[in-house]
Protein backbone atom coordinates (compact mmCIF):
# COMPACT_ATOMS: atom_id res chain seq x y z
CA UNK A 1 0.00 0.00 0.00
CA UNK A 2 2.31 2.76 0.76
CA UNK A 3 4.86 1.13 -2.01
CA UNK A 4 1.93 2.04 -4.27
CA UNK A 5 1.28 5.14 -3.26
CA UNK A 6 5.33 6.25 -2.98
CA UNK A 7 5.89 4.93 -6.80
CA UNK A 8 4.43 5.88 -9.80
CA UNK A 9 6.59 3.75 -12.11
CA UNK A 10 6.09 0.55 -12.78
CA UNK A 11 9.32 -1.03 -12.61
CA UNK A 12 10.26 0.01 -9.53
CA UNK A 13 7.08 -2.10 -8.17
CA UNK A 14 7.87 -4.80 -10.87
CA UNK A 15 11.27 -5.78 -8.21
CA UNK A 16 9.30 -5.82 -5.50
CA UNK A 17 6.30 -8.50 -7.70
CA UNK A 18 8.35 -10.73 -10.03
CA UNK A 19 10.11 -12.09 -7.60
CA UNK A 20 7.35 -13.14 -5.76
CA UNK A 21 5.52 -14.15 -9.08
CA UNK A 22 8.55 -16.16 -9.74
CA UNK A 23 8.36 -18.70 -7.05
CA UNK A 24 4.65 -18.43 -7.21
CA UNK A 25 5.30 -19.76 -10.87
CA UNK A 26 7.24 -22.90 -9.58
CA UNK A 27 4.46 -23.47 -7.53
CA UNK A 28 2.58 -23.58 -10.92
CA UNK A 29 5.21 -25.43 -12.67
CA UNK A 30 5.08 -28.30 -9.95
CA UNK A 31 1.52 -28.75 -9.48
CA UNK A 32 1.37 -29.21 -13.22
CA UNK A 33 4.39 -31.24 -12.69
CA UNK A 34 2.25 -33.28 -10.05
CA UNK A 35 -1.00 -33.06 -11.45
CA UNK A 36 0.26 -34.52 -14.94
CA UNK A 37 2.04 -37.84 -13.62
CA UNK A 38 -1.07 -38.64 -11.47
CA UNK A 39 -3.55 -37.99 -14.94
CA UNK A 40 -0.98 -40.01 -16.95
CA UNK A 41 -1.01 -43.07 -14.76
CA UNK A 42 -4.14 -42.86 -13.12
CA UNK A 43 -5.91 -42.30 -17.12
CA UNK A 44 -3.71 -45.23 -18.16
CA UNK A 45 -5.39 -47.89 -15.70
CA UNK A 46 -8.77 -46.22 -16.70
CA UNK A 47 -8.20 -46.30 -20.31
CA UNK A 48 -6.71 -50.16 -19.81
CA UNK A 49 -10.09 -50.81 -17.65
CA UNK A 50 -12.40 -49.37 -20.36
CA UNK A 51 -11.17 -51.76 -22.57
CA UNK A 52 -11.43 -54.62 -20.48
CA UNK A 53 -13.43 -57.89 -21.12
CA UNK A 54 -14.96 -57.73 -17.83
CA UNK A 55 -17.82 -55.84 -18.46
CA UNK A 56 -17.85 -54.17 -14.65
CA UNK A 57 -14.29 -53.28 -15.02
CA UNK A 58 -14.81 -51.34 -18.29
CA UNK A 59 -18.64 -49.89 -17.12
CA UNK A 60 -16.73 -49.06 -13.60
CA UNK A 61 -13.89 -46.93 -16.30
CA UNK A 62 -16.39 -45.68 -18.70
CA UNK A 63 -18.98 -44.36 -15.12
CA UNK A 64 -15.49 -42.81 -14.07
CA UNK A 65 -14.99 -40.69 -17.40
CA UNK A 66 -18.30 -39.45 -18.21
CA UNK A 67 -19.35 -38.34 -14.71
CA UNK A 68 -15.72 -36.29 -14.46
CA UNK A 69 -15.79 -35.24 -17.51
CA UNK A 70 -19.42 -33.86 -17.49
CA UNK A 71 -18.87 -31.97 -14.28
CA UNK A 72 -16.80 -28.56 -13.96
CA UNK A 73 -12.96 -29.03 -12.51
CA UNK A 74 -13.86 -26.67 -10.18
CA UNK A 75 -16.64 -28.17 -8.59
CA UNK A 76 -14.31 -31.09 -8.08
CA UNK A 77 -11.75 -29.05 -6.50
CA UNK A 78 -14.38 -27.87 -4.36
CA UNK A 79 -15.73 -31.49 -3.57
CA UNK A 80 -12.12 -32.29 -2.76
CA UNK A 81 -11.17 -29.36 -0.81
CA UNK A 82 -14.06 -28.18 1.20
CA UNK A 83 -15.71 -31.54 1.62
CA UNK A 84 -13.53 -34.66 2.19
CA UNK A 85 -12.61 -32.94 5.65
CA UNK A 86 -16.41 -33.80 6.71
CA UNK A 87 -15.12 -37.72 5.92
CA UNK A 88 -12.10 -37.26 7.92
CA UNK A 89 -9.84 -36.38 5.10
CA UNK A 90 -8.34 -33.20 5.42
CA UNK A 91 -6.33 -32.24 2.93
CA UNK A 92 -4.12 -29.08 2.31
CA UNK A 93 -4.93 -27.12 -0.52
CA UNK A 94 -1.94 -27.56 -2.94
CA UNK A 95 -2.44 -31.81 -2.51
CA UNK A 96 -6.11 -31.27 -3.41
CA UNK A 97 -5.44 -29.02 -6.20
CA UNK A 98 -2.69 -31.98 -7.47
CA UNK A 99 -5.43 -34.81 -6.41
CA UNK A 100 -8.04 -33.11 -7.78
CA UNK A 101 -6.84 -32.21 -11.38
CA UNK A 102 -5.08 -35.31 -11.78
CA UNK A 103 -7.85 -37.05 -11.36
CA UNK A 104 -10.41 -35.15 -13.39
CA UNK A 105 -6.70 -35.21 -16.21
CA UNK A 106 -6.87 -39.11 -15.65
CA UNK A 107 -10.73 -39.13 -17.11
CA UNK A 108 -9.78 -37.59 -20.18
CA UNK A 109 -6.36 -39.20 -20.93
CA UNK A 110 -8.04 -42.36 -20.15
CA UNK A 111 -9.92 -41.34 -23.71
CA UNK A 112 -6.35 -40.65 -25.14
CA UNK A 113 -4.61 -44.28 -24.39
CA UNK A 114 -7.99 -45.67 -25.37
CA UNK A 115 -7.99 -43.94 -28.88
CA UNK A 116 -4.28 -44.69 -28.97
CA UNK A 117 -4.60 -48.28 -28.35
CA UNK A 118 -7.16 -48.84 -30.64
CA UNK A 119 -5.61 -47.20 -33.34
CA UNK A 120 -3.22 -50.16 -33.65
CA UNK A 121 -3.91 -52.90 -36.00
CA UNK A 122 -5.41 -56.18 -34.67
CA UNK A 123 -3.17 -58.05 -36.39
CA UNK A 124 -0.42 -56.63 -34.14
CA UNK A 125 -1.90 -58.24 -31.05
CA UNK A 126 -3.13 -61.41 -32.78
CA UNK A 127 0.44 -62.08 -33.84
CA UNK A 128 1.60 -61.79 -30.06
CA UNK A 129 -0.87 -64.04 -29.09
CA UNK A 130 0.14 -66.43 -31.61
CA UNK A 131 3.84 -66.47 -30.28
CA UNK A 132 2.46 -67.37 -27.04
CA UNK A 133 1.81 -63.95 -25.48
CA UNK A 134 -0.73 -63.40 -23.04
CA UNK A 135 -3.05 -60.71 -22.96
CA UNK A 136 -0.78 -58.71 -20.46
CA UNK A 137 2.42 -59.20 -22.09
CA UNK A 138 0.98 -58.50 -25.35
CA UNK A 139 -0.20 -54.51 -24.14
CA UNK A 140 2.85 -54.54 -22.27
CA UNK A 141 5.83 -55.40 -25.36
CA UNK A 142 3.71 -54.70 -28.30
CA UNK A 143 0.45 -52.38 -28.41
CA UNK A 144 1.31 -49.87 -25.76
CA UNK A 145 4.88 -49.10 -27.18
CA UNK A 146 3.26 -48.51 -30.40
CA UNK A 147 0.77 -46.37 -29.02
CA UNK A 148 2.97 -44.56 -27.21
CA UNK A 149 3.63 -42.47 -30.86
CA UNK A 150 -0.30 -41.53 -31.18
CA UNK A 151 -0.94 -40.65 -27.74
CA UNK A 152 2.21 -38.42 -27.09
CA UNK A 153 0.93 -35.03 -29.05
CA UNK A 154 -2.27 -35.44 -26.98
CA UNK A 155 -0.70 -35.76 -24.00
CA UNK A 156 1.39 -32.55 -24.24
CA UNK A 157 -1.69 -30.64 -25.19
CA UNK A 158 -3.21 -32.10 -22.55
CA UNK A 159 -0.27 -30.80 -20.32
CA UNK A 160 -0.46 -27.46 -21.86
CA UNK A 161 -4.72 -27.00 -20.98
CA UNK A 162 -3.54 -28.36 -17.46
CA UNK A 163 -0.57 -25.28 -16.64
CA UNK A 164 -3.40 -22.97 -17.30
CA UNK A 165 -5.97 -24.99 -15.58
CA UNK A 166 -3.84 -24.74 -12.55
CA UNK A 167 -5.38 -20.63 -12.02
CA UNK A 168 -8.12 -22.38 -10.58
CA UNK A 169 -6.49 -23.86 -8.02
CA UNK A 170 -6.09 -20.12 -6.53
CA UNK A 171 -10.22 -20.63 -5.66
CA UNK A 172 -9.30 -23.12 -3.28
CA UNK A 173 -6.07 -20.73 -2.17
CA UNK A 174 -3.38 -23.45 -3.21
CA UNK A 175 -0.42 -21.71 -3.67
CA UNK A 176 0.52 -20.76 -7.17
CA UNK A 177 1.08 -17.91 -9.46
CA UNK A 178 -2.63 -16.44 -9.88
CA UNK A 179 -3.35 -16.72 -5.83
CA UNK A 180 0.24 -15.07 -5.72
CA UNK A 181 -0.86 -12.43 -8.08
CA UNK A 182 -4.39 -11.91 -6.38
CA UNK A 183 -2.66 -11.55 -3.19
CA UNK A 184 -0.56 -8.67 -4.60
CA UNK A 185 -3.36 -7.44 -6.29
CA UNK A 186 -5.15 -6.76 -2.95
CA UNK A 187 -1.62 -5.51 -1.57
CA UNK A 188 -0.61 -2.49 -4.08
CA UNK A 189 -4.60 -1.86 -5.77
CA UNK A 190 -2.83 -2.64 -9.14
CA UNK A 191 -4.72 -5.49 -10.56
CA UNK A 192 -4.36 -4.53 -14.27
CA UNK A 193 -0.86 -4.40 -14.04
CA UNK A 194 -0.39 -7.77 -11.81
CA UNK A 195 -3.09 -10.00 -13.68
CA UNK A 196 -1.77 -8.50 -16.96
CA UNK A 197 1.86 -9.68 -15.69
CA UNK A 198 0.82 -13.16 -14.14
CA UNK A 199 -0.88 -13.16 -18.22
CA UNK A 200 2.45 -13.00 -19.87
CA UNK A 201 4.57 -15.33 -17.53
CA UNK A 202 1.65 -17.99 -18.15
CA UNK A 203 2.14 -16.88 -21.86
CA UNK A 204 5.58 -17.47 -21.72
CA UNK A 205 5.62 -20.55 -19.72
CA UNK A 206 2.74 -22.34 -22.54
CA UNK A 207 3.77 -20.66 -25.48
CA UNK A 208 6.89 -22.47 -26.53
CA UNK A 209 5.46 -25.44 -24.79
CA UNK A 210 2.71 -25.62 -27.71
CA UNK A 211 5.21 -24.66 -30.27
CA UNK A 212 7.16 -27.85 -29.47
CA UNK A 213 4.17 -29.67 -29.24
CA UNK A 214 3.19 -28.71 -32.82
CA UNK A 215 6.39 -29.15 -33.84
CA UNK A 216 6.11 -32.97 -32.31
CA UNK A 217 2.47 -33.49 -33.88
CA UNK A 218 4.42 -32.58 -37.46
CA UNK A 219 7.10 -34.71 -37.04
CA UNK A 220 5.18 -37.59 -35.91
CA UNK A 221 2.50 -37.01 -38.86
CA UNK A 222 5.26 -37.13 -41.19
CA UNK A 223 7.70 -39.54 -39.59
CA UNK A 224 7.03 -42.19 -42.24
CA UNK B 1 -22.31 -27.47 12.92
CA UNK B 2 -24.32 -30.22 14.86
CA UNK B 3 -27.09 -32.18 13.71
CA UNK B 4 -27.16 -34.74 11.17
CA UNK B 5 -26.14 -32.91 7.51
CA UNK B 6 -28.36 -35.15 5.31
CA UNK B 7 -31.12 -33.96 7.91
CA UNK B 8 -30.65 -30.58 7.46
CA UNK B 9 -29.87 -30.91 3.72
CA UNK B 10 -33.94 -32.04 3.09
CA UNK B 11 -34.96 -29.40 5.43
CA UNK B 12 -32.98 -26.71 3.74
CA UNK B 13 -34.15 -28.54 0.06
CA UNK B 14 -36.64 -26.09 -1.34
CA UNK B 15 -34.45 -22.83 -0.35
CA UNK B 16 -31.49 -24.94 -1.97
CA UNK B 17 -32.71 -26.14 -4.66
CA UNK B 18 -34.64 -22.76 -5.67
CA UNK B 19 -31.01 -21.23 -5.72
CA UNK B 20 -29.24 -23.75 -7.83
CA UNK B 21 -31.59 -23.91 -10.23
CA UNK B 22 -31.73 -19.89 -10.38
CA UNK B 23 -28.02 -20.65 -10.47
CA UNK B 24 -28.49 -22.81 -13.36
CA UNK B 25 -30.56 -20.62 -15.65
CA UNK B 26 -28.01 -18.13 -15.49
CA UNK B 27 -25.31 -20.63 -15.83
CA UNK B 28 -26.99 -21.53 -19.20
CA UNK B 29 -27.29 -17.33 -19.94
CA UNK B 30 -23.93 -16.89 -19.22
CA UNK B 31 -22.85 -20.30 -21.83
CA UNK B 32 -24.80 -18.92 -24.52
CA UNK B 33 -24.07 -15.46 -24.42
CA UNK B 34 -20.23 -16.59 -24.39
CA UNK B 35 -21.08 -18.69 -26.88
CA UNK B 36 -22.73 -16.24 -29.33
CA UNK B 37 -19.71 -13.89 -28.99
CA UNK B 38 -17.36 -16.11 -29.58
CA UNK B 39 -18.73 -17.68 -32.92
CA UNK B 40 -18.47 -14.39 -34.36
CA UNK B 41 -15.15 -13.91 -33.39
CA UNK B 42 -14.51 -16.85 -34.14
CA UNK B 43 -15.70 -16.25 -37.67
CA UNK B 44 -14.48 -13.00 -38.29
CA UNK B 45 -10.84 -13.89 -37.01
CA UNK B 46 -10.85 -16.84 -39.41
CA UNK B 47 -11.81 -15.18 -42.40
CA UNK B 48 -8.51 -12.87 -41.46
CA UNK B 49 -6.69 -16.09 -41.14
CA UNK B 50 -7.41 -17.09 -44.37
CA UNK B 51 -7.07 -13.23 -46.20
CA UNK B 52 -4.69 -12.53 -48.25
CA UNK B 53 -3.30 -9.82 -46.34
CA UNK B 54 -0.28 -10.52 -44.52
CA UNK B 55 -1.11 -7.94 -41.42
CA UNK B 56 -4.80 -9.29 -41.38
CA UNK B 57 -3.23 -12.61 -40.81
CA UNK B 58 -0.93 -11.69 -38.30
CA UNK B 59 -3.38 -10.34 -36.77
CA UNK B 60 -5.51 -12.90 -36.21
CA UNK B 61 -2.67 -15.34 -34.89
CA UNK B 62 -1.27 -12.81 -32.41
CA UNK B 63 -4.94 -13.05 -31.15
CA UNK B 64 -5.71 -16.65 -31.09
CA UNK B 65 -1.85 -17.58 -29.66
CA UNK B 66 -2.19 -14.86 -26.78
CA UNK B 67 -6.08 -15.66 -25.96
CA UNK B 68 -5.29 -19.62 -26.09
CA UNK B 69 -2.44 -19.43 -23.71
CA UNK B 70 -3.35 -17.70 -21.09
CA UNK B 71 -5.38 -18.97 -18.35
CA UNK B 72 -9.56 -17.80 -18.67
CA UNK B 73 -9.10 -16.95 -15.29
CA UNK B 74 -6.47 -14.60 -15.58
CA UNK B 75 -8.29 -13.36 -18.59
CA UNK B 76 -11.15 -12.64 -16.24
CA UNK B 77 -9.41 -11.15 -13.75
CA UNK B 78 -8.34 -8.61 -16.35
CA UNK B 79 -11.66 -7.91 -17.87
CA UNK B 80 -13.28 -7.45 -14.19
CA UNK B 81 -10.89 -6.32 -11.52
CA UNK B 82 -7.82 -5.19 -13.91
CA UNK B 83 -10.34 -2.45 -15.92
CA UNK B 84 -12.28 -1.68 -12.61
CA UNK B 85 -9.06 -0.60 -11.44
CA UNK B 86 -8.44 1.92 -14.45
CA UNK B 87 -12.23 3.03 -14.57
CA UNK B 88 -14.33 1.25 -16.58
CA UNK B 89 -16.77 -1.05 -14.66
CA UNK B 90 -18.13 -4.29 -15.82
CA UNK B 91 -21.41 -5.98 -14.24
CA UNK B 92 -19.77 -9.47 -13.33
CA UNK B 93 -22.21 -10.88 -15.78
CA UNK B 94 -21.26 -8.73 -18.44
CA UNK B 95 -17.48 -9.12 -17.81
CA UNK B 96 -17.67 -13.07 -17.92
CA UNK B 97 -20.01 -13.08 -20.84
CA UNK B 98 -17.02 -10.83 -23.12
CA UNK B 99 -14.32 -12.89 -20.99
CA UNK B 100 -15.64 -16.33 -22.31
CA UNK B 101 -16.53 -14.89 -25.65
CA UNK B 102 -13.11 -13.29 -26.24
CA UNK B 103 -11.23 -16.64 -24.86
CA UNK B 104 -13.34 -18.95 -26.66
CA UNK B 105 -13.03 -17.06 -30.28
CA UNK B 106 -9.73 -17.66 -29.73
CA UNK B 107 -10.16 -21.31 -29.69
CA UNK B 108 -13.27 -21.09 -32.16
CA UNK B 109 -10.97 -19.15 -34.71
CA UNK B 110 -9.18 -22.07 -35.35
CA UNK B 111 -12.02 -24.33 -35.38
CA UNK B 112 -13.78 -21.99 -38.26
CA UNK B 113 -10.46 -21.65 -40.35
CA UNK B 114 -10.21 -25.50 -40.85
CA UNK B 115 -13.87 -25.66 -41.73
CA UNK B 116 -12.83 -22.82 -44.41
CA UNK B 117 -9.88 -24.45 -45.47
CA UNK B 118 -11.52 -27.71 -46.13
CA UNK B 119 -13.88 -26.55 -48.56
CA UNK B 120 -12.58 -27.11 -51.98
CA UNK B 121 -10.42 -24.09 -53.80
CA UNK B 122 -12.53 -24.54 -56.39
CA UNK B 123 -15.79 -23.00 -54.83
CA UNK B 124 -13.52 -19.75 -54.27
CA UNK B 125 -12.62 -19.82 -57.91
CA UNK B 126 -16.13 -20.24 -59.18
CA UNK B 127 -17.60 -17.32 -56.79
CA UNK B 128 -14.83 -15.54 -58.16
CA UNK B 129 -15.58 -16.05 -61.62
CA UNK B 130 -18.83 -15.54 -61.01
CA UNK B 131 -17.98 -11.79 -60.35
CA UNK B 132 -17.95 -12.09 -56.74
CA UNK B 133 -15.81 -10.29 -54.49
CA UNK B 134 -14.23 -12.52 -51.57
CA UNK B 135 -15.97 -11.01 -48.66
CA UNK B 136 -19.59 -12.04 -50.75
CA UNK B 137 -17.72 -15.49 -51.47
CA UNK B 138 -17.14 -16.05 -47.88
CA UNK B 139 -20.39 -15.39 -46.75
CA UNK B 140 -22.57 -16.75 -49.65
CA UNK B 141 -19.91 -19.88 -50.41
CA UNK B 142 -17.69 -20.67 -48.39
CA UNK B 143 -19.09 -20.51 -44.61
CA UNK B 144 -22.67 -21.75 -45.53
CA UNK B 145 -20.82 -24.81 -46.43
CA UNK B 146 -18.35 -25.13 -43.63
CA UNK B 147 -20.65 -25.11 -41.18
CA UNK B 148 -21.25 -28.77 -41.48
CA UNK B 149 -17.64 -29.51 -40.58
CA UNK B 150 -17.35 -27.25 -37.46
CA UNK B 151 -20.54 -27.96 -36.46
CA UNK B 152 -19.31 -30.77 -34.12
CA UNK B 153 -16.13 -29.09 -33.04
CA UNK B 154 -18.59 -26.17 -32.06
CA UNK B 155 -20.90 -28.45 -29.84
CA UNK B 156 -17.61 -29.99 -28.45
CA UNK B 157 -16.52 -26.30 -27.42
CA UNK B 158 -19.69 -25.65 -26.01
CA UNK B 159 -19.73 -28.25 -23.51
CA UNK B 160 -16.30 -27.53 -22.49
CA UNK B 161 -17.65 -24.00 -22.53
CA UNK B 162 -20.40 -25.11 -19.56
CA UNK B 163 -18.30 -26.13 -17.18
CA UNK B 164 -16.01 -23.81 -17.52
CA UNK B 165 -18.45 -21.01 -16.64
CA UNK B 166 -17.91 -22.32 -13.03
CA UNK B 167 -15.17 -20.41 -13.13
CA UNK B 168 -17.11 -16.91 -13.40
CA UNK B 169 -17.52 -17.49 -10.07
CA UNK B 170 -14.64 -16.02 -9.02
CA UNK B 171 -15.66 -12.76 -10.27
CA UNK B 172 -18.85 -13.22 -8.60
CA UNK B 173 -21.42 -13.68 -11.72
CA UNK B 174 -24.26 -15.30 -9.84
CA UNK B 175 -24.64 -18.68 -11.62
CA UNK B 176 -24.64 -22.06 -10.33
CA UNK B 177 -21.38 -22.38 -8.65
CA UNK B 178 -21.44 -18.87 -7.13
CA UNK B 179 -24.72 -19.54 -5.80
CA UNK B 180 -23.52 -22.82 -4.79
CA UNK B 181 -20.62 -21.05 -2.99
CA UNK B 182 -23.32 -18.54 -1.05
CA UNK B 183 -25.27 -21.38 0.03
CA UNK B 184 -22.50 -23.31 1.37
CA UNK B 185 -21.55 -20.34 3.46
CA UNK B 186 -24.99 -19.59 5.20
CA UNK B 187 -25.72 -23.50 5.74
CA UNK B 188 -21.83 -25.10 5.89
CA UNK B 189 -23.78 -27.90 4.00
CA UNK B 190 -20.31 -28.25 1.29
CA UNK B 191 -20.73 -31.74 0.55
CA UNK B 192 -24.54 -32.08 0.15
CA UNK B 193 -24.70 -28.48 -2.02
CA UNK B 194 -21.58 -29.59 -4.22
CA UNK B 195 -22.71 -32.88 -4.86
CA UNK B 196 -25.95 -31.20 -6.25
CA UNK B 197 -24.16 -29.02 -8.15
CA UNK B 198 -22.17 -31.56 -10.00
CA UNK B 199 -25.72 -33.62 -10.62
CA UNK B 200 -26.78 -30.57 -12.16
CA UNK B 201 -24.46 -29.95 -14.68
CA UNK B 202 -24.15 -33.52 -15.24
CA UNK B 203 -27.86 -33.08 -16.18
CA UNK B 204 -26.77 -30.28 -18.17
CA UNK B 205 -24.05 -31.63 -19.89
CA UNK B 206 -24.57 -35.09 -20.62
CA UNK B 207 -27.81 -34.21 -23.11
CA UNK B 208 -25.23 -31.63 -24.72
CA UNK B 209 -22.71 -34.52 -25.69
CA UNK B 210 -25.38 -36.96 -26.75
CA UNK B 211 -26.19 -34.91 -28.86
CA UNK B 212 -22.55 -33.82 -30.09
CA UNK B 213 -21.78 -37.50 -30.28
CA UNK B 214 -25.24 -38.11 -32.62
CA UNK B 215 -24.48 -34.92 -34.60
CA UNK B 216 -20.84 -35.98 -35.79
CA UNK B 217 -22.26 -39.67 -36.67
CA UNK B 218 -24.69 -37.46 -38.71
CA UNK B 219 -22.25 -35.67 -40.58
CA UNK B 220 -20.82 -38.95 -41.22
CA UNK B 221 -17.05 -38.23 -40.11
CA UNK B 222 -15.58 -37.71 -36.42
CA UNK B 223 -14.00 -35.50 -35.15
CA UNK B 224 -10.66 -35.09 -33.38
CA UNK B 225 -11.03 -33.13 -29.89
Amino acid sequence: MIAAAASPGVWPLLRIWMPQLLTAAQGTLRMTAAAFAIAAVVGLLFGLARLSRHRMLSRFAVGYIEVVRGTPALTQLFLIYFSLPSVGIVLRAFEAAVIGLGLNGAAYLAEVYRAGIQAIHRGQREAAYSIGMTHLEAMRFIILPQAVRIVLPPMANYAIALLKDTSIASLISAPELMLRARDLSSEYFMPMRLYLTAGLMYLIMAYPLSRAVRFLEYRLSHGR
Amino acid sequence: MTGDPWGRTLAKLPEIARGLLVGAVTTIQVTTGALAVAIVLGIVFAVLKTAPSRPLRALATAYVEVFRAVPVLTQLFVIYFGLAGIGIKLNPLPAAIVGFGINGGAYLTEVFRAGIEAIHQGQLEGAFSIGMTRPMAMWYIILPQAVRVVLPPIGNFAIGLLKDTSIASAVAAPELMFRARSLVEATFLSTQIYLMVALLYLAMSLPLSRAVRHLEAAMGRGHQA
